[in-house]
């Protein structure tokens, strides 16, 4: 009976080494994540907002859901066998904007996607700058349209 | 309170293009039917330019900060200009700044016009009260602060009644409720700076508040 027991210890140890070891092991891959970050044009976050991520496959049927951080940022790995133009849906209390994120599915453009990732963030609002001048020319057009009105009608007095 | 695309589903949005081609074409008529039409479009055009404006100057309100929207002080002075006002206003808005967006644009144009209309005639009911200046500005700025509140109560009452199933509406309307205490807030200091500006216009220039428009 010994030599038996002796067996069923070998075997037992390593076919459930899992059970009985206190050992873990990470495993790690490379995957291009997609970061957003949303904010109202004061330029606040849009923190706690809810967040719908649409696959290009299936624009109808939301493919994940997730709130954003304090900061207004969510982060999520779109499917890379799915190309396309990833739509995400932001929305806090009637307010909240679409964008769309073009995700390419060949080796050649994840390369390239790659080479191009970098802190720098796209899209988002104008500038303060830009938007003052875009104001400032806006109330030039409407200044310009009350002075036609008002010189017709003193040319007609 | 602009709502901007992709919040309404498409029968809300088409509906709200309907109430303002009806509200605009009636706003219109009102107009054509004045003594003198063209007089009015001066003053017009540069009220629009303050509600144009007006979306982009932020005032920190804790937790968040809201904007003017002035369509009560529109309403007051421009009478049934103050539609067609608010209808341009908003498209450049929304093409500039994306403030609101072109499938919504007849949702917000009837969610502010309308109570700017009713403002409009709100502040006339001061000419059946004893002359003066307290009555005039009471009612100016019941004027200001409500067509700002009915606009925030049509704007909570829309997006409430139509969130779409994938977003958590519990979530959602705690959100929405939140916003609508900042209305409140918002309402008290849009009455009060139409009352300033109509006291204004009522000592240096009375003829521009618009009481010869209404026939």
């Amino acid at each position: 009976m010994r030599w038996q027991f002796f067996l069923y210890l070998t075997l037992s140890f390593f076919s459930a080494a899992p059970v009985f070891a206190h050992g873990a092991a990470i495993e790690h891959r490379r995957t291009s994540a997609i970061e957003i970050r949303a904010t109202y044009d004061s330029g606040e976050p849009m923190a706690n907002a809810q967040v719908t991520v649409y696959a290009p496959s299936d624009p109808t049927k939301p493919w994940l859901k997730g709130t954003t951080t304090e900061e207004g940022t969510f982060v999520f790995v779109p499917d890379p066998d799915i190309s396309g133009d990833w739509d995400v849906k932001v929305r806090q209390s009637g307010h909240g904007d679409l964008v769309s994120i073009p995700v390419e599915n060949t080796e050649a453009t994840t390369a390239a996607n790659q080479a191009q990732a970098s802190d720098s963030w796209r899209g988002g609002n104008y500038t303060p700058l830009q938007k003052a001048m875009m104001a400032a020319l806006g109330i030039w057009g409407f200044i310009g349209t009350a002075l036609f009105f008002a010189r017709n009608q003193s040319e007609k007095k | 309170m602009h709502i901007p695309d992709g919040i309404l589903p498409p029968t809300v949005a088409i509906g709200g293009y309907a109430i303002t081609g009806g509200m605009t074409w009636y706003s219109l008529r009102k107009i054509s039917r004045s003594h003198n039409p063209s007089e009015q479009i001066p003053k017009a055009s540069l009220l629009t330019a303050g509600f144009f404006v007006a979306s982009l100057i932020h005032i920190p309100i804790p937790p968040s900060s809201i904007h003017l929207v002035l369509n009560g002080l529109v309403g007051v002075v421009l009478g049934y200009f103050a539609f067609p006002a608010i209808l341009i206003g908003l498209f450049f808005q929304a093409v500039m700044f994306q403030h609101g967006g072109l499938s919504s644009l007849g949702v917000n144009a009837a969610m502010m016009g309308i109570p700017a209309i009713l403002a409009y005639h709100l502040f006339q009911l001061h000419h059946s009260f004893p002359q003066g200046e307290r009555w005039a500005n009471a009612f100016a700025f019941l004027a200001g602060g409500g067509a700002l509140g009915l606009a925030a109560l049509i704007f909570t009452v829309l997006v409430v009644t139509t969130i779409p199933a994938e977003v958590n509406a519990e979530l959602e309307r705690r959100a929405i409720y939140i916003g609508l205490a900042g209305y409140s807030v918002q309402a008290v200091i849009e009455g009060t700076f139409t009352m300033l500006l109509v006291s204004f216009f009522r000592r240096v220039k009375p003829e521009l508040l618009s009481d010869a428009i209404d026939n």
